[in-house]
């Protein structure tokens, strides 16, 4: 489970706030109910402490405390109703007690005489007995025979039993219900986040070869609705920028071709002429050097915008990538040699892929260009390639100057230089990495590099091999 | 030998033409396809060169009208475009030979007389250039007495070279011809191997035979 995902922040919230909301109504039917139960006692207690009162009152004085007692047993029958009755005249003579209860949760001989020697007035105390708490009502009276303390009481026991269930049910019906509640959240988030998923998906597999796909759109009729509406409008757009920044680049290295044909043949003419001086024809020179340059740019270009247009996926045939490494390589030894690098193409192993054998060569080619250029004299250039993980791999590391990592993002955009100046000097246009990666995104080739400034760098470049793209032509 | 150039690119007619006047042809430039045609139907030529691109009539269809009218006329073509179903297409239309801008006058010029000789010439088995010498049957090279050792690359270029002494041949040609199209633009294989080149075959001697021409190319002469 993902702790960062929405759904599940958003299940805990419904949780931390159902334990709150839980909690709060829980603390409230505790207290509630207790008031409730023990106001009930206290009524029961004192209608029964009224009917003692009144056989009290209406004794006739001469009657004598047994005859008072058997009138207490008969009326309110404390034993059976599980009420302990305690009569005393004033000052401290006991006149009735009541025995022990039915249910025998107290015990009638251990209560405690009240902590108020005589009250004023009628007054409730709860008294802690050896059995359990009692709820005693203490009412003082005065009538013909004397002054008496009526205490009536009975035992706490059966509010807290209810007290108790009460609790067991609360503990057990609320993480119940907040663990429903927070995993139903989550569920729900996660399936209203579905239609999301589904666009991103979508969108993952929009590349720029294909921008004519579209997302699918959700009828909700809400916000996600005219997200998936207003992505895919921009993806038109997009599209739309993109077709015509190609054809801009495509009909700009078109158009400049005439006029670079004829600067160029006029100029060549005038260098063949014989009767031109020498410092003449090294002006023209220097100036037909740098047509030289625009004619690579402008080759380079055209080669980018024909890529673009997905020209290299036409003539697709089995590529030995160790064969063609092996021979770019003896082709491009004589470069290195010159420039007093060493040229390594060594653990060719034979890779068969699928691709446009063309196109593959330039990839080395433009590598190998690269590596050589940027690694100085006595360094290493090594090619290798193996089959690894299923996946034909071709790598190119050298011993060069490196690239530091903030240029590392950019050393595949078009015309950047990771260093102006120099490079320049090399005479490179700024285009040949550029046509590397097009050739491996239009082969479905993943680009990986590795460069430590001083040091070196390393180019690994992963092919998928002919059985994994079955059914793909 | 009477040539005609259909390019809608005044000074690129020109320029071609000036260049072919002064290897004795004779020359005329038609502007854009229905002049090339009103050309074509009033004179006989003994090659088309033709820009694919043209206003008013296009190139192809005005290749399809010369072909209908005389079907041994060879024609080149030039073109800007050079992606391969383009020149799949020109092919069909019935072109004999392409080129694609920008290119090298003598590059075009090798392709006119190609075209205008139509049957291929007996190639010569041993090639001269003063005392140096390459037998394209043994591909062995000597300068005066001596035997020279050349790689095969080293051996392309000698021989690309010496077809035609005395001519320059440009960077991209050479790279054409004796590699292919993946290094262009990317490095100075061409100067590497030239240099190479020269090692074995100049430096030892008094005379020497590869000549640079700065901003073109290379060129074998005495």
């Amino acid at each position: 489970m993902n702790h960062r995902s929405l759904a599940f922040r958003l299940a805990v919230w419904y949780a931390l706030l159902l334990s709150a909301t839980f909690a709060l109504v829980g603390i409230g039917m505790f207290y509630g109910l207790d008031q409730y139960l023990r106001a009930n006692l206290r009524d029961s207690l004192r209608r029964r402490s009224l009917q003692v009162e009144q056989i009290l009152q209406q004794a006739p004085a001469a009657l004598s405390d047994s005859a008072i007692a058997e009138a207490i047993n008969t009326r309110v029958s404390p034993e059976f109703n599980n009420r302990f009755v305690r009569v005393t005249r004033a000052p401290a003579t006991p006149v009735y007690r009541s025995g022990e209860p039915a249910d025998r949760s107290f015990d009638s001989a251990a209560v405690p005489p009240p902590d108020v020697p005589w009250p004023a007035s009628a007054l409730v105390r709860q008294i802690d007995t050896a059995a359990g708490p009692l709820l005693v009502s203490i009412t003082p009276m005065a009538s013909a025979s004397g002054r008496y303390l009526i205490e009536l009481g009975t035992a706490l026991g059966p509010v807290e039993a209810v007290q108790r269930r009460l609790l067991g049910l609360l503990g057990l019906l609320l993480p119940v219900l907040v663990a429903c509640a927070a995993g139903g959240g989550y569920l729900l988030v996660n399936w209203s986040w579905r239609p999301v998923e589904r666009m991103s998906q979508t969108a993952e597999q929009i590349s720029v070869q294909d921008l004519d796909a579209r997302l699918p759109v959700v009828a909700t009729g809400d916000a996600l609705q005219r997200l998936s509406i207003s992505l895919n409008l921009m993806l038109a757009r997009l599209r739309d920028s993109m077709h015509t920044s190609r054809r801009f680049l495509a009909d700009a290295s078109h158009e400049l071709r005439t006029p670079l044909t004829v600067i160029k043949g006029e100029l060549q003419q005038l260098v063949a002429d014989p009767g031109a001086r020498s410092e003449e024809r090294e002006r023209i020179g220097s100036v037909l050097e740098e047509v030289a340059r625009l004619e690579h740019l402008v080759a380079g270009l055209l080669v980018l915008s024909r890529l673009d247009a997905g020209d290299a996926r036409r003539e697709w045939c089995d590529v030995n990538l160790g064969e063609l490494a092996a021979s770019t390589a003896e082709q491009m030894h004589l470069v290195a040699d010159d420039r007093g690098v060493r040229l390594q193409a060594s653990a060719l192993a034979p890779v068969t892929i699928r691709g446009d054998a063309g196109r593959l060569k330039q990839v080395i080619v433009n590598l190998l260009d690269n590596a050589i250029k940027f690694t100085p004299r006595g360094g290493t250039v090594t090619v290798r390639t193996e089959a690894l993980d299923g996946n034909g791999m071709l790598e190119v590391r050298d011993s060069g100057i490196g690239i530091p990592a903030d240029s590392l993002p950019h050393v595949f955009d078009r015309f950047y230089r990771v260093d102006a100046a120099r490079s320049r000097d090399e005479g490179g246009a700024g285009l040949g990495l550029s046509i590397v990666r097009s050739i491996c995104s239009a082969h479905g080739v993943e680009i990986e590099i590795d460069s430590i400034v001083g040091s070196g760098t390393r180019f690994r470049l992963s092919f998928p091999l002919p059985a994994v793209r079955q059914g793909s032509t | 030998m009477r040539l005609l150039i259909v390019e809608d690119d005044r000074k690129l007619a020109e320029f071609v033409a000036r260049g072919l006047r002064a290897e004795h042809f004779s020359v005329d430039i038609a502007g854009d396809g229905i002049e090339g045609q009103q050309y074509l139907d009033s004179y006989q030529y003994d090659l088309l060169i033709l820009d694919l691109m043209l206003p008013k009539l296009s190139g192809s269809e005005l290749l399809r009208h010369a072909r209908r009218g005389d079907s041994t006329l060879p024609v080149l073509v030039l073109t800007a475009r050079d992606a391969t179903e383009d020149k799949v297409t020109q092919f069909e239309a019935g072109a004999d030979d392409y080129l694609t801008k920008p290119f090298d006058f003598a590059e075009l010029l090798v392709r006119v007389k190609a075209l205008l000789r139509r049957t291929p010439v007996a190639r010569t088995d041993v090639l001269r250039v003063a005392d140096l010498e390459l037998n394209r049957l043994t591909q062995q090279v000597r300068r005066g007495s001596q035997r020279i050792e050349l790689t095969a690359k080293e051996y392309a270029l000698l021989e690309y070279l010496m077809s035609s002494a005395g001519r320059v041949f440009s960077r991209t040609m050479i790279l054409e011809h004796v590699w292919d199209q993946s290094f262009e633009g990317v490095t100075n294989i061409v100067d590497v191997y030239v240099r190479y080149l020269r090692r074995k075959i100049d430096e030892p001697f008094p005379v020497e035979l590869i000549h640079t021409v700065r901003g073109v190319g290379y060129c074998i002469r005495e």
